[in-house]
């Protein structure tokens, strides 16, 4: 609310505008001082200069990243290591983090806060060097596993929970609980969640405070009514339930941002069924606009980008896409920041909602919403054994995830099996071993022998990580709005709540396929070239003249992806192979495991693990993108053939392998194109699809921006499951998006 | 080019999801071969109803592998550089098996009605949810009508909508042969003035323009359409008198239609003129003529709309 509109009120579209200038502001200093980043768009603000010290930290997702830290807050480490482990230590500290972070008011929003740090990024070493899995760890190196042992949240609570007790109801029942179990892990448990929640009840209690104390010396009239309203908000939510849209708004907001700072949580769900009951009465009673509504939701989104699902069945199927669900994409259309808003597809959708959100993601041209096949991902869980019912009330809260919220345990996405890895060692071992005759179908048993042990690998790991993960860092936040652990005294990582699915996903699918089609090819039916031959090429990373010929040869091959081919059927096979491995039996433990085919942003992280491979990569190079195929895989790119492959490869028991897709813009300018479009999403669902993630991407805007990210600091691309700012990813992940759009060339 | 014995025909291309070539999703299949020769054509490769050698220097590797490839040595390698010697080649296509760069491609591969089909087929799911289907375009796709109209029958034997795509130029009788397996016509019509017409694309109108009138009077629906080029048809005068022409085919039709009840559609397109084909001449080793024409402003095509709208018929400009 600038002074040269000091005199008149500021509609709701240009305070969000000026949010939106705000954020811009954040992420570019974030840029100058962080660097690149290939995850979420983290809507993390900068602690002040003279307090801020960057560190190389692990993200909560397992990359490797730059974070900067609040040094106003000194963590108390409980541990020879220097670690902080336990829930008792965990909970003291981020209670502390709480209670020293400074306040954040910004009067043209509706709502108050923000966060300066992640606890996560304080903790060193992440994992308690006392839990010793040494001898796990050579052939988690061996296949190169991301094992998932300490990963953290990725999976959803129940905001209803907190709506119905806000901070002091649930302070209450931890309190109540305290005396029902009363041994030592219960108690420790109880003693993290309640520093927990006597942090979140002084950072909301000081931001009241702090909206008063600038309301008094505020001189425009709009902006002091709204941090008198913030102040009566924030002053009541120390310890009440949230009783108007508002309110929930910023409950939510303040429970979002806490889950960020304690380890970089981030999963919505379905936030257009939980709110509404607040939108209809306050529209009811006439307190509320729709435009009003909107604008909270966008002061929400603008501080939170989280994973959230728009419409989708309800536990008798039917669709319960409603108001808010279009207001919500209202919202992220108006903002044009990275908001992870998908939109649930199924066979009811309501084609309103299917419509719009196709206009947006082409007008807007952030990637934004993306698609969920929502029919298929239910049923695919009902085949774990569970009613449909179940399957529906899992909610998408996470790049390529759902889960169901408060319920569920899963690990979504930390855990991943890398084809091209397990591809690698059974190369190698066929190639060294003495008197062994080498052949595709010989190298085939071994790529599912050595797939299989990989997935041993992983069980074992996750057990270890269910063993031990409450002792070392518990879902603290989590926790608090999830059915269970507060009743039980367990933390969610280890009994607190009802269901355990935990998720495996496969990674590299092209890069595997291509590359057994290729030997099968060209040494096998062609005899162009040797086994020997070959593996000098790969462990020479395809050396000399002759080298780049015979990587070019081996690269073009009819692949994965064209549909009919050798490389579609190894393809097939390979998918196959692993749903069947995972499925075949639970964890030593007794966890169900959860197939998908997906490799987020990690691609590149893979890739730099593996030499080079018989499909005509190169060593290092980024491995295949989830279940896609290679860019380039057919000469006219097209989209139908991509939709055909990615839904034939589909695992199918409610985790995804989701699709991801661009779009020249060009393509379509009528609302006939889009209805095309709007059919391919629907079609590819209707085949088996679980997931769309769809760019629209201007060729012109990114290949500039590529050369030199200032051009164009607003570009929003869907790099993965995630969408976010264009500049701010390395230039490595900025290459694997641009050569999406050139291999269609 | 084919075999009437064997059902084969020269395809040079098959764009599965093409979305701007008739109803729903569609797969357009190319059939190679035309008999005009408009000189701003966006596919190049598909006029000859031969195969032919495309080059792509920027991926050649020099590797040489096509120098001792080729019987007719249309290759030479000197200093490190690939030199193409096109007037040498004869499109056997032997370098471009030896070219795992790409650098050289052929345009134009013979298939039979079934292989087409197949990969037609492949997207049916796309073509029931969205209404679309199979078109056939080219080149020319009545210059083979008697494998155009094979993979029609196929294609409508298994339920798909079939269009095609037409410049009009050939004997009635072989595009009244397509006509039973056609749900859809799309036909050029450049020019009215028969010299414009001659000028730009090689030959007069005269049988386009009968032809025309014949469609008019069967009962298939119809778009017309003329693509906007710069200093050929885009006056005022020029699209009035084809529009006027269309609004004529259109009374036809009404009147024809008399006792069969409603006439089906007859629409009209106009189609803005696009630079995107030099690289596929240069790949060709032929000259770009259009490559100076400059597209007709937004504005300008937005008049010519009007200007068919006018003469009183169902025009658009799609996109
Ligand atoms: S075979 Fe291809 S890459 Fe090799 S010299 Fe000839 S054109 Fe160039």
């Amino acid at each position: 609310m600038s002074d040269d509109t000091a005199g008149r009120e500021l509609t709701f579209t240009e305070r969000i505008a000026m949010l939106r200038a705000t954020k811009m502001r954040h992420t570019e200093e974030k840029w100058r001082v962080l660097g690149s980043m290939d995850m979420d768009d983290l809507p993390v603000i900068l602690p002040p200069p003279e307090s801020r010290k960057v560190v190389r930290i692990v993200s909560g997702s397992g990359l490797l990243m730059t974070d900067a830290l609040f040094s106003g807050f000194t963590p108390k480490s409980n541990h020879p290591s220097g670690g902080i482990f336990g829930a008792r230590a965990c909970g003291e500290n981020i209670r502390s983090l709480m209670e020293l972070h400074p306040t954040y008011v910004d009067p043209v929003s509706s709502l108050a806060g923000a966060y300066i740090a992640h606890f996560i990024s304080y903790r060193s070493p992440g994992w308690n060097p006392d839990f010793d899995y040494s001898h796990l760890q050579g052939e988690q190196e061996k296949y190169r596993l991301h094992h998932g042992i300490g990963a953290v949240q990725h999976f959803c609570q129940d905001m209803t929970i907190g709506f119905e007790l806000g901070w002091g109801g649930i302070l209450e029942k931890i309190r109540r609980f305290r005396d029902v179990n009363t041994d030592d892990e219960a108690q420790e448990l109880y003693d993290g969640l309640e520093h927990m929640v006597l942090g979140f009840q002084n950072w909301i209690g000081r931001h009241g405070a702090a909206a008063r104390t600038m309301a008094e010396t505020e001189e425009n009239a709009q902006r002091r009514r709204n941090l008198l309203e913030i102040a009566e908000i924030n002053t009541r939510l120390v310890t009440d339930p949230p009783r108007t849209f508002r309110e929930a708004c910023q409950w939510m907001l303040w429970y979002q941002l806490a889950g960020k700072m304690y380890n970089m949580g981030g999963s919505l769900g379905r936030i257009d069924q939980f709110l509404y009951p607040f939108y209809r009465r306050d529209i009811g009673e006439g307190t509320l606009t729709d435009e009003e509504a909107t604008f909270h939701l966008a002061c929400h989104f603008v501080m939170d980008t989280s994973y959230t699902q728009l419409g989708g069945p309800d536990a008798a199927g039917r669709d319960t896409t409603n108001r808010l669900s279009f207001l919500m994409l209202e919202a992220a259309h108006m903002l044009k920041v990275p908001v992870n808003v998908g939109v649930s597809v199924g066979r009811e959708v309501d084609p309103r909602l299917l419509s719009r959100s196709v206009e947006i993601l082409f007008e807007d041209r952030t990637g934004i919403p993306k698609f969920l096949g929502v029919d298929r991902t239910s049923e695919g869980f009902a085949r774990n054994g569970y009613p449909i019912a179940l399957g529906r009330e899992r909610a998408y809260s996470g790049c390529h995830w759902c889960a169901i919220p408060g319920r569920e345990y899963t690990m979504n996405d930390c855990v991943k099996v890398n084809f091209a890895a397990v591809f690698d060692v059974a190369l190698h071992e066929m190639m060294s071993g003495p008197g062994i005759v080498p052949g595709v179908e010989d190298l085939w048993s071994r790529f599912e022998r050595h797939l299989r042990r990989s997935v041993e690998v992983v069980a074992e790991s996750v057990d270890f990580h269910m063993d031990h993960m409450y002792r070392v860092f518990p879902e603290l936040h989590l926790d608090l709005l999830c059915h269970g652990p507060i009743e039980k005294g367990r933390d969610a990582s280890h009994g607190g709540v009802e269901f355990y699915n935990l998720c495996v996903d496969g990674a590299g699918l092209a890069t595997v396929a291509d590359s057994f089609a290729a030997l099968e090819q060209r040494i096998g039916r062609e005899g162009r070239l040797s086994w020997q031959e070959l593996i000098r090429l790969i462990d020479g990373d395809w050396p000399g003249a002759g080298g780049e010929k015979a990587r070019l040869m081996m690269k073009n091959i009819p692949r994965y992806g064209s549909g009919g081919s050798r490389a579609d059927a190894y393809g097939l096979s390979i998918a196959r192979a692993f749903t069947s491995i995972v499925r075949s039996r639970k964890t030593p433990h007794g966890f169900n495991m959860i197939p998908g085919i997906f490799s987020w942003a990690a691609t590149i992280a893979m890739g730099k693990d593996v030499g080079a491979t018989p499909n005509g990569r190169r060593a290092r190079e980024p491995i295949s993108h989830g279940p896609n195929p290679d860019p380039g895989f057919r000469r006219d790119a097209a989209p139908t053939a991509l939709a055909l492959a990615v839904a034939s490869v589909q695992p199918g028991y409610g985790n995804t392998a989701p699709m991801q897709i661009e779009f020249d813009p060009g393509l379509s300018r009528s609302s006939e194109d889009m209805r095309k479009v709007a059919d391919l999403i629907r079609t590819h669902f209707e085949l088996g699809g679980t997931q769309i993630n769809m760019n629209i991407l201007d060729r012109k805007a990114v290949l500039e921006a590529h050369r030199d990210p200032a051009t164009h600091p607003d570009l929003v691309v869907r790099v993965t499951g995630f969408s976010a700012y264009f500049a701010s990813l390395s230039p490595e992940m900025r290459q694997v998006v641009v050569n999406r759009i050139i291999a269609e060339d | 080019m084919r075999g009437p014995m064997t059902g084969t025909g020269l395809v040079f291309h098959i764009q599965r999801f093409s979305i701007h070539d008739g109803p729903g999703i569609r797969t357009t299949v190319f059939l190679k071969g035309c008999v005009l020769e408009c000189f701003w054509c966006h596919n190049p490769e598909g006029r000859h109803a031969y195969p032919e050698v495309r080059y792509f220097p920027e991926r050649c590797i020099a590797c040489g592998s096509c120098v001792s490839a080729c019987p007719q040595s249309a290759h030479a390698l000197k200093g490190g550089v690939h030199t193409f010697l096109r007037e040498r080649c004869e499109g056997t296509g032997a370098c471009v098996e030896t070219c795992f760069a790409q650098a050289l491609q052929t345009s134009g591969r013979l298939m039979t009605v079934a292989e087409v089909a197949d990969e037609v087929d492949a997207d049916r799911e796309f073509y029931t949810s969205s209404g679309g289907g199979v078109t056939l375009s080219g080149g020319e796709p009545t210059l083979d009508s008697a494998f155009a109209l094979a993979i029609l029958q196929k294609c409508k034997e298994r339920g798909l909508h079939t269009a095609i795509e037409t410049c009009g130029e050939c004997p009635w009788t072989s595009l009244e042969s397509l006509l039973p397996a056609t749900d859809l016509v799309m036909m050029d019509i450049k020019a009215m003035s028969g010299a414009i017409h001659r000028d730009a694309t090689g030959r007069g109108n005269g049988r386009i323009l009968a032809n025309a009138r014949r469609l008019a009077l069967s009962d298939v629906p119809l778009v017309f359409r003329t693509p906007v080029v710069r200093g050929v048809n885009d006056s005022q005068e020029e699209i009035g008198l084809i529009a006027s022409y269309i609004r004529e085919l259109a009374a036809l039709r009404q009147a024809a239609a008399g006792s069969r009840g409603l006439p089906r559609e007859i629409r009209y397109e106009l189609l803005r003129f696009h630079r995107l084909a030099s690289d596929k001449y240069r790949s060709l080793g032929r000259e770009y003529r259009a490559d100076s024409i400059d597209p007709v402003p937004e504005g300008e095509m937005l008049g010519l709309l009007e200007t068919a709208r006018r003469a009183g018929i169902d025009a658009r400009i799609p996109q």
